[in-house]
């Protein structure tokens, strides 16, 4: 009990001299469960993108002398029904999971954080037109959009792209909503009447203003994101109209469940997916609740 | 009319007239409101509603008035925070009233801003000393290092130690943080600055720390200020002349001594009323106002304060009266002059 009084004192003391980020940086690195998930996180995303170096065997050769075989010394997590490794297909698998994810996430924050920014500083006819496009967009129906674009597409660009894109265009809409409102509030603070009192140009004052301090709503709006998305690769994988079938994904590699005697007798082929999926997803999750935290001034941990 | 002709000729050492820097003409900034089934300006808040300003070099104008009577938007669109709806403003000669982008980013050089809320005027992911040489660096291409003495010096001029340079605004006071403030108005060495209520968030026992800290600046740089207040007693210190505003309009103008020796508008003369007099032989009979200010979106007609005005005529409620010279130097308008 002392030593946790004294801690926190040192706590409060160490707060002096520290800018917000540095304040935010300490409280995640102290949140025991965000540090757990983004450990995992990281060690995933290692292996994944180390797969090459991992593993040896041939993801996409059907070889028929090995199908559906059992977890042994030489599969460790067994061979599928065309008789590929499936622990190769998870690590090339979450290889593409992840980097469909992070793309998609990149392109929407970027897209919907300059949308949203410019709608919300300079308000008006700018904000009401942009916002008008945004509600649009947003009531595209996602699904249908994606599997006609896809295979208008299919075959012509390469279907990776194609994925990332059509995902990328259709759901920056919730973070452009997330960035005006959080941008209409902050500008009302006379610091940003400031700044254009001292010169600085509109972009000045949108990216080294504005922006620094609905920063951290982004962020964690981000990793929201990165999970959803990441669901959303997979989700349209599992249906067939997300990642191409030659090129593993963990929803690629669940859509095998799709038959009733793998998803009965053959739990080898679809569990270490779903459960890495799963796994992914939480401890995503819970780096964003961690994020959001660290970031609340009024949270003390 | 007379004395000021008497006054001119008679002087004899030919008193150099002070250069006028900042010149108002029929200032007007109406806020629209929207609203109905497609967002149209359905009505304006007349938050300044007609206005004229003179200040001279090195003068120090206070403006005062009670809460929502327009002096945060007139002292906004002076510095061309807001673009006015009609009128003139000459700024060291030139009309700034209509300039923009590039033109208005060097016009704003020379006249800066001192906010009201020390800790919403700051912005909090910004250290001290980036905070100071921003706006140098707005016109200069210069590095963070090489400005360094320039703001240390600034901030031991303003009265912070040379350690606030790489703080953040959270760690200080709020009276610390105004000078934060005042030091960042001062960095481009502006022609004039608009003070907006710069001490009426600080506790009692800093406000004229803050204040004297002002007034050493103004000598110091060859500063021209307004200086925007709610409270008389806090412009009767700092101004050489003061205007009394009411709901978007200039009820009164006059120098410091003759204002408060002889209010001549009923408003200004109900303010000072409620001046808490310490002397009891000087204390005067307060004026209770009755009634609200009404609201500048629908202003009434005619006089502004005849509502509220106890001398108030019938002929009020439908002639506006102007402001005139009623005495050398003291605008008043009512018609009672
Ligand atoms: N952005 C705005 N949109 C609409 N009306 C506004 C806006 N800003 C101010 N007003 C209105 O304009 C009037 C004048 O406001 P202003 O802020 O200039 O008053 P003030 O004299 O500075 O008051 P205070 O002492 O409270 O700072 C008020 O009635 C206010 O409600
Ligand atoms: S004009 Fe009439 S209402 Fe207005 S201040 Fe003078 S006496 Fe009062
Ligand atoms: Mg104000």
């Amino acid at each position: 009990m002392v030593n946790v009084t004294a801690d926190s004192n040192k706590s409060q003391e160490k707060t002096i001299n520290m800018s917000p980020w540095a304040i935010a940086r300490r409280k995640f690195l102290r949140n025991k469960l965000a540090m757990i998930s983004s450990f995992f996180l990281l060690t995933v995303i290692i292996i994944s993108f180390l797969a090459p170096f991992i593993t040896t065997a041939d993801i996409s050769k059907v070889n028929i002398m090995q199908m559906t075989l059992e977890p042994s010394g030489d599969h460790w997590l067994g061979t599928d029904k065309s008789g590929r490794d499936v622990f190769t297909r998870l690590l090339y698998g979450g290889r593409v999971s992840l980097l469909v994810g992070m793309a998609c996430t990149a392109l929407v924050v970027l897209f919907g954080t300059i949308v949203g920014s410019i709608a919300g500083f300079y308000g008006g006819i700018v904000d009401s037109a942009l916002m008008r496009f945004t509600d649009f967009v947003l009531n595209f129906p996602f699904l249908v959009f994606v599997i006609v674009l896809s295979a208008i597409f299919r075959g012509y660009v390469d279907g990776l792209t194609i994925l990332i894109v059509v995902i990328s265009l259709l759901s920056w809409g919730g973070v452009a909503r997330i960035v005006r409102s959080k941008i209409l509030a902050e500008k009302e603070n006379e610091y940003i009447l400031a700044s254009v009192s001292i010169g600085c140009k509109p972009s000045k004052v949108i990216i080294k203003h504005l922006l620094p301090n609905v920063l951290s709503t982004i962020i964690v709006q981000s990793t929201i994101l990165f999970a959803g998305l990441i669901v959303a690769e997979s989700g349209l994988s599992y249906l067939g109209f997300g990642v191409p079938q030659t090129i593993p994904s963990w929803g690629n590699m669940l859509s095998a469940s799709q038959e009733s005697d793998v998803l009965a007798n053959k739990p080898w082929i679809w569990m270490p997916p779903a459960i890495i999926l799963t796994i992914t997803i939480l401890s995503i999750n819970f780096i964003g609740e961690g994020l959001k935290d660290a970031f609340n001034p009024k949270s003390n941990r | 009319m007379n004395m000021t002709e008497t006054r001119e000729t008679a002087a004899q050492p030919p008193e150099t007239e002070k250069e006028i820097l900042l010149d108002i003409q029929n200032l007007k900034t109406y806020y629209p409101i929207k609203g109905g089934f497609l967002k149209r300006t359905i009505g304006n808040v007349k938050a300044v509603d007609d206005i004229n300003i003179q200040i001279k070099k090195g003068e120090t104008m206070g403006l005062v008035g009670e809460s929502g009577c327009g002096k945060s938007t007139t002292g906004r669109t002076i510095l061309r925070l807001l673009t006015p709806t009609e009128g003139k403003i000459l700024f060291d000669g030139k009309d700034i009233t209509k300039i923009k982008g590039n033109a208005l980013r060097k016009a704003r050089q020379d006249f800066q801003m001192v906010f009201q809320d020390p800790y919403a005027s700051l912005n909090p992911t910004q250290s001290v000393g980036d905070i100071i040489s921003e706006p140098i660096r707005n016109y200069r291409r210069v590095s963070k290092k090489e400005l360094k003495p320039e703001i240390l010096e600034l901030l031991g001029r303003v009265g912070l130690p040379a350690e606030a340079y790489d703080k953040y605004a959270h760690e200080f006071s709020g009276g610390q943080r105004q000078r934060i403030g005042i030091a960042r108005a001062l960095a481009l060495k502006p022609k004039l600055i608009v003070a907006d209520e710069p001490v009426s968030a600080l506790d009692v026992s800093v406000q004229s720390q803050v204040l004297n800290l002002l007034k050493e600046l103004q000598d110091e740089f060859d500063l021209t200020y307004l200086f925007i207040a709610h409270d008389l007693s806090v412009v009767k210190h700092m101004s050489d002349r003061i205007g009394v505003m009411y709901l978007g309009n200039m009820v009164e103008v006059a120098d410091n001594k003759s204002l408060y020796a002889e209010p001549l508008h009923p408003y200004t003369q109900a303010l000072i009323s409620a001046i808490p007099e310490a002397d009891p032989k000087k204390r005067k009979e307060r004026i209770v106002l009755q009634g609200d200010v009404p609201s500048p979106a629908n202003p009434p007609s005619g006089c502004p304060f005849h509502t509220r005005c106890p001398m108030a005529k019938a002929e009020c409620a439908e002639i506006k009266p102007a402001l005139k010279e009623v005495k050398p130097g003291h605008h008043v308008a009512c018609i009672l002059y």
